[in-house]
């Protein structure tokens, strides 16, 4: 399906929409703006229906595991108050009323006005149910015109959401275009491509890469690209609770979000170090993994296949991988290296070494470095932290709430709003 | 092999109620094959005390161990030397990983007969030839998913006077070319010969309802057909709602709801699967399905819901007699259907986890292919 000024259409009518949509978009451009205060409006509306269960039956059909949880965030993410805190942190108060400059030694002042970078093209990723209504709102909250491309996995539920919101809010219709388009279908991505003046794409290093392809010169490229979260532990303050919510993190999260984490590094230089974290945490895992055991059809049949590919795996294997520790649905590795990477997901953890004195090697991942979460002794914590923030980390949080929320943060180390807009200056 | 030979030697191709003994006599002769032939093999029956002794009735079907498909992925398990394999075919993996079966001359003689049974069940060979429409890949020497070798096998039921492909391989690229495409079908359509179009599902839709929009109205030469096809995975995430597939095509092309034959297979499971005319897949004479436990692996009854497991005794160049696939499906009993089959049909719910994977972490290719972008 398409959307397109807030009239569906059938995913045939493709090109002709595609022909049309550079006139139009800029008809808009020229005599239409979006304030803010129209599409909190129309969120907060969105999020009350949200509320008295408007979309209670779509969320039950994804048979997700935790969707209250999904439920709670989401009142909470979309309430008018947070929105507008948003606003204030990543853009200031009063972005977008012109001001005038005062520069010093007498120079000349000149008026200062925000605009919105103009279009944006989303190119969303389907890991995260409701993330492209998410990456849409914020190019309208900065009163941009916005093109969406659904992720081909995407379920329904975004268009609905997307749907509802204009029939809540008719003024953002103009300024919302969604399309079901497969990323196979070049020539429809460049024809998007070539009206965007930013193209924000979320998704792994192929998606990003693709996007780079794609982007026309002039455009500015916005990544969300994919991130690997990791633990540092150098000492504890309370070593049996913090462990319980490192555990509880890794099992809640199955791994599978950018700041879960992946690898846990230990300030250490010794294996042996290493293999006795491994015996001390694996039963606190499995703990932890048990209790958070998927209960959905799916979830269940994925652990059951994963667990019994494992134990293939290991009889064609031979001897069991070196330095691996099994535990019931979940596993640490003790590896030689110290390298940050991906784990092996759903409660598989990676163990390193990796002393004080080298956190800063750290930085060679740049591209990946998001979440650190921090387990140390009070006096380290400030040196510490601002050893992982020198060499590129985004987040540092205490051990179980590596994936929390903070209601005023960046993102990867972004305000996104101002990555969609632009300062235009008027002598 | 020669309960192999036997088995897809027998008369009908649906009779799953007869052939049981000789089922079980074949999945044993297979067994003992590979568990002679592939030292891995082996391993996984004498770590799970299995003998292929051990499969003496029906029942003990269950007991052999499954493989995983993913385990096909990571790992290349053959009973047989590669110079003893005819092909080797690839699974349609996107993510750099894919499986690759091998499969010796006398699997694939099998293979043959089972298709040119099948085939003639549903009507699809004939003498009179025909121009075909492939929503596919066009073969070239880099491509060896076995999605391509199907759709080109499928151009040999009738002779084929031309084969138009909308998926062209040129610079070292695929790219689709719907309007060409729809160019071809216009002119075939004034052909005396029928037209046959074959290829994934959404494709063949998307052209359709293109064709609709331009006001295009044909009437195809009697015979004419659309073939759907792909992997299991177009068969439900690109789910069109098949009533109106099938009245979009009535209007466009002229054909009628029996001219539309749908199938799929995998290359971890070579077998035809081929919708009947109340278009269910019922389970052929050389296969056997279980539904097993999401919990417990233990296979249940028809009518639950668990995971897809496959059976038969059709290769010997690799150990693929029982695969379990990462999709959950429902077994019906034949009788549910109505069309005159009572061997059991397979509904296919969707993957394992599919719902459930919400991974952004970086490189986490395997899970990403069951979300690409």
């Amino acid at each position: 399906m398409i959307l397109a000024r807030g009239e569906l259409y059938d995913t045939g009518a493709q090109d002709q929409i595609l022909q049309g949509l550079e006139a139009e978009i800029d008809q808009t451009r020229r005599t239409q703006t979006l304030p803010a205060e129209t599409v909190i409006r129309a969120i907060g509306r969105l999020r009350d229906a949200l509320a008295d269960g408007l979309f209670d039956r779509q969320l039950d059909a994804l048979e997700l595991d935790g969707v209250e949880q999904y439920k709670r965030m989401a009142l909470l993410l979309l309430s008018r108050e947070n929105i507008e805190y948003k606003l204030r942190v990543e853009l200031g108060a009063d972005f977008f009323k012109p001001r005038r400059t005062a520069p010093p030694h007498g120079q000349p002042s000149i008026r200062t006005q925000a605009m919105p970078l103009g279009t944006l093209l989303h190119i969303a990723a389907g890991n995260v149910d409701g993330l492209p209504a998410f990456s849409l709102a914020e190019g309208l909250l900065t009163g941009n015109v916005n093109i969406l491309k659904l992720p081909q996995a995407d379920n329904g539920l975004s268009l609905e959401i997307i749907q509802t919101l204009l029939e809540i809010e008719p003024a953002l219709r103009d300024f919302v275009y969604v399309f079901d388009t497969p990323s196979s279908d070049l020539a429809a991505m460049q024809r998007m491509a070539a009206v965007a003046d930013g193209i924000v794409v979320w998704g792994g290093d192929a998606a990003v890469a693709a996007a780079r392809r794609l982007a026309p010169l002039g455009a500015r490229l916005i990544e969300w690209g994919h991130k690997l979260g990791f633990a540092y532990i150098s000492g504890y303050e309370d070593e049996p609770a913090e462990l319980a919510a490192l555990a509880e993190h890794i099992a809640s999260t199955r791994q599978l979000l950018c700041s879960s984490c992946q690898t846990i590094f230990l300030d250490t230089a010794r294996m042996e170090d290493l293999h006795a974290f491994c015996d001390k945490f694996l039963p606190v895992l499995e703990r932890a993994v048990r209790r958070h055991a998927p209960t959905s059809l799916g979830g269940r049949a994925e652990t059951t296949l994963r667990r019994y590919y494992d134990t293939l795996a290991q009889i064609l294997g031979g001897a069991p991988e070196a330095g691996m520790f099994r535990g019931d649905g979940c596993s640490l590795t003790a590896c030689e290296d110290s390298a940050l990477a991906l784990s092996g997901l759903a409660g598989n953890c990676l163990v390193k070494r990796l002393p004080r004195e080298q956190i800063f090697s750290l930085r060679r991942q740049k591209g990946y470095l998001q979440t650190a979460g921090l387990l140390c002794t009070p006096e380290r914590r400030e040196t510490l932290t601002q050893l992982l923030a020198r060499c590129g980390v985004t987040r540092i949080t205490r051990a179980g709430n590596m994936s929390a929320m903070f209601s005023g943060e960046a993102h990867d180390g972004d305000y996104p709003l101002r990555r969609y807009v632009r300062m235009v200056d008027i002598e | 092999m020669r309960y192999r030979r036997k088995l897809f030697g027998v008369k009908h191709a649906f009779d799953t109620r007869t052939t049981e003994d000789l089922f079980v006599l074949a999945m044993r002769e297979n067994c003992q094959f590979h568990y002679d032939h592939c030292a891995p093999y082996r391993r996984i029956l004498q770590h799970y005390q299995f003998s292929p002794d051990g499969l003496t009735g029906v029942d003990d079907l269950a007991r052999l161990p499954c493989l995983p498909t993913l385990l096909f992925k990571r790992h290349r398990l053959y009973s047989l030397p590669r110079r003893r394999m005819l092909i080797r075919a690839t699974s349609s993996g996107t993510s750099g990983q894919f499986s690759e079966i091998g499969f010796e001359p006398g699997g694939l003689l099998c293979g043959l007969e089972m298709v040119l049974r099948i085939g003639r069940l549903r009507g699809l060979f004939s003498p009179v030839p025909c121009h075909y429409i492939l929503f596919g890949y066009q073969p070239h020497r880099g491509n060896r998913t076995a999605v391509t070798k199907t759709a080109f096998g499928a151009t040999l039921f009738t002779p084929a006077l031309s084969r138009t492909y909308a998926l062209r391989y040129s610079n070292g690229a695929y790219s689709a070319d719907l309007d060409h495409i729809i160019r071809a079908i216009v002119r075939h359509a004034r052909s005396r010969f029928p037209l046959r179009m074959m290829g994934f599902p959404s494709y063949t839709y998307f052209t359709l309802k293109k064709m609709q929009q331009q006001g295009i109205r044909l009437t195809l030469a009697r015979g004419s057909k659309i073939l759907l096809g792909g992997g299991w995975k177009q068969f439900y995430t690109e789910q069109v709602d098949k009533q109106t597939f099938y009245s979009l095509a009535a209007e466009v092309l002229g054909l009628a709801d029996a001219d539309i034959v749908e199938f799929f297979g995998a290359v971890e499971h070579p077998i035809l699967y081929c919708d009947c005319a109340r278009h269910h897949f019922h389970v052929p004479a050389y296969s056997r399905v279980l539904i097993r436990d999401v919990q417990t692996l233990a296979p249940l009854p028809n009518g639950q819901p668990g995971l897809v497991n496959l059976l038969t005794p059709m290769v010997a160049a690799t150990p693929i007699l029982s695969v379990m696939t990462d999709d959950l499906g429902v077994l019906h009993d034949g009788a549910e259907c109505g069309c005159g089959l009572d061997s059991p049909y397979l509904e296919i719910l969707g993957r394992v986890g599919l719902r459930d994977i919400k991974t952004c972490a970086a490189g986490a290719a395997e899970l990403l292919e069951k979300l690409r972008l």
